[in-house]
């Protein structure tokens, strides 16, 4: 109860705006109110008063605050200078929970292991994020599947909990911990009843969320490492492949991959380095110079997908590289389903999922 | 805070025609730099490109490398025309190298084909520099021609040393070729080594590796003494970019060496 505060929604309107003078904001907000499903996307400082609460996460993820589609990282040869870039801090409202968790992949990748990408770890130093409970979901949402709940528990350094008339706010971090001690006028302790009142609304989610996914039977965390394994020489590759268009999007959509390849360009007399984000799914991708190509057709590389999720990611993080957002399957233009494959090899497999 | 992606700058001082299709490049280092025995690095042609290459040369050689390279893609085929002087820029050391405390007191057995004998040039120089500690360094290296075979003025040299046994082979003969005819495969027979301490070290084309590694099963050696080049599509180096995956494995990070005992029971690996 110690770090959960609450604040009434025209006084966390005023909270939000006030930041605006010394960050950079970012919140959500609606594509197209007379969609059948609404989206959300991320804005610059949107001019919304009262700022979009998104009820679930929104069309793009996380990781393009932290690293671009193609950006430069480095010059060369000429005296080493310090990375600097970042100016003054980002925050990032209407995070949610599958974003969070997702995330904790790029985290892993950028900022552990041989050494941390300079870039990232300055962004990500400088960014605060401001997520939020889900209050509803979409078709293609299914983060209980992954042992994710659909209200952020941990990852994040606010989080929002709307009620009728404010919002529950938790801190989760020291960088969150600090913002409300530097606008405490804003914020008051919450009251118990605020907190249960947090805890129905979230249970009533779940619920509903879990009548959603219980007739779709899906695959389970516990299942699915041997499923891939046990299932790599199925046909389902080769079956669910035959639409693919190579397209690369359910990777790029994706708040866990994180490939990129490293390319050099000249601009004037200075050499550069750049960072492209990369796609397993493009048909060079593991080709090796002299033209030898582990993953020479369209079936590898769907199959080096599910690999790198399924199988790489649980035994090097503890954790499958998806979060149940269901960007891939959106995004698709062949209509490729990550459910729908995992459940193939499972009943393939004849395993309980 | 250091940039991890920033390359150093290095000189190539010398260029050596090893083959029609291999050339070795002595760079000289504008830095510090240190490498162990079959790490690898990063080459950077300036604005147009990198690639991965294990140093040819002796590690303990500190302010120059050599790196062997067959013009087989993009960035191979202009490394192979630049003069000397060129500015290149070289990021590294990766990965994990020959644990050579584990070949101490061993027959050690290296098995080359083609640029493949490149690595083993600096783990033979390696080898040689503290020879008192293995028992002996046998070494089988297999080309396609007599033409392919590279380090052609060392190799004998290296034969003539105490505790070293070198035979080679080419697929194919020529008329002034009067050595062995046949696939390296065919020159692992009767082995000068006891398999009761005896490593294996292979580095050359999968298909090569394939064959050879079988070949060593079959002879009885096991698989955590069979040490394999892994070089896969590494852009980053750095277990980040995702490219070089083996199984639960990076190749940049966790290999490029590996034994067969860690990649046995994950698919596709000559691939």
């Amino acid at each position: 109860m110690d770090n959960i505060y609450y604040t009434e929604s025209a006084q966390f309107t005023v909270f939000l705006n006030k930041l605006k003078d010394t960050c950079k904001v970012f919140s959500p907000v609606v594509k197209d109110p007379n969609a059948k499903e609404i989206d959300y996307f991320y804005k610059h400082a949107p001019d919304s008063q009262p700022p979009v609460f998104n009820s679930y996460r929104a069309v793009e993820p996380l990781k393009p605050f932290f690293t671009s589609p193609r950006e430069k990282i480095t010059d060369y040869f000429i005296s080493p200078k310090d990375v600097k870039e970042v100016t003054g801090k980002t925050i990032v409202l209407g995070v949610k929970s599958c974003d969070i968790a997702g995330h904790k992949v790029q985290d892993f990748v950028f900022l552990e292991g041989t050494g941390a990408d300079n870039l990232y770890q300055l962004r990500r130093e400088n960014t605060i994020l401001i997520s939020g409970d889900c209050t509803d979901f979409k078709e293609v949402c299914h983060c209980l599947a992954w042992e994710i709940l659909p209200h952020p528990t941990w990852g994040f350094d606010l989080n929002l909990s709307p009620l009728t008339e404010g919002y529950v706010i938790e801190v989760g971090s020291k960088k969150g911990e600090e913002f409300i001690r530097q606008y405490k006028e804003y914020f008051v302790k919450a009251k118990e009843t605020q907190v249960s009142a947090r805890k129905t609304k979230r249970d009533k989610l779940i619920e509903r969320l879990k009548k959603h996914l219980a007739p779709q039977n899906l695959v389970s965390k516990d299942t699915v490492q041997r499923l891939v394994r046990q299932g790599y020489n199925l046909d389902t590759w080769q079956q669910f492949m035959l639409p693919c268009v190579e397209c690369g999007g359910c990777n790029l959509i994706c708040d866990t991959c994180h490939c990129f390849l490293l390319t050099d360009e000249k601009e004037g007399n200075l050499n550069q380095k750049l960072r492209v984000w990369d796609s397993c799914q493009y048909a060079n991708f593991a080709r090796v110079a002299g033209g030898a190509n582990p993953l020479k057709t369209r079936a590898q590389r769907l199959r080096n997908r599910f690999m790198k999720k399924f199988d790489f990611f649980m035994d090097n993080l503890g954790m499958p590289a998806c979060c149940g957002c269901g960007r891939c399957i959106e995004v698709c233009p062949a209509k490729i389903d990550i459910r729908e494959v995992l459940k193939d090899l499972a009943k393939k497999l004849n395993i309980a999922k | 805070m250091k940039n991890i992606y920033q390359p150093i700058e290095a000189i190539v001082e010398d260029v050596i025609t090893e083959s029609p299709t291999i050339k070795t490049f002595v760079l000289r280092l504008k830095e510090p730099f240190e490498f162990k025995t079959g790490q690898f690095i990063e080459l950077t042609l300036p604005g147009i490109g990198e690639a991965p290459f294990t140093p040819s040369s002796d590690p303990n050689i500190k302010d120059k490398i050599d790196l062997t390279i067959m013009n087989v893609g993009r960035v191979t085929a202009l490394l192979h025309n630049i003069p000397k002087n060129t500015s290149l820029g070289i990021r590294g050391p990766y990965g994990k190298g020959y644990p050579l405390d584990k070949f101490e007191g061993k027959d050690v057995l290296i098995v080359g084909g083609g640029v493949g004998l490149a690595p083993l040039r600096s783990l033979l120089f390696s080898l040689f520099t503290g020879i008192d500690k293995y028992n002996k360094v046998v070494l089988r290296y297999g080309s396609r021609t007599p033409t392919d075979i590279i380090y052609k003025g060392s190799i004998g040299e290296w034969a003539k040393k105490n505790k070293v046994d070198v035979v080679t082979t080419v697929d194919v003969g020529d008329s002034a070729w009067n050595g062995n005819v046949g696939l390296v495969t065919t020159i692992l027979k009767d082995l000068p080594v006891d398999l009761e301490k005896a490593v294996s070290i292979v580095c050359g084309p999968p298909i090569m590796m394939k064959f050879v590694t079988l070949k060593l099963l079959d002879l009885g050696f096991k698989p955590q003494d069979i040490y394999l080049s892994m070089e896969k599509n590494m852009s980053c180096g750095l277990g980040k970019c995702g490219h070089c995956r083996i199984g639960s494995f990076y190749s940049c990070k966790d290999g490029p060496v590996f034994t067969y005992e860690q990649l046995k029971d994950i698919h596709d690996i000559w691939d």
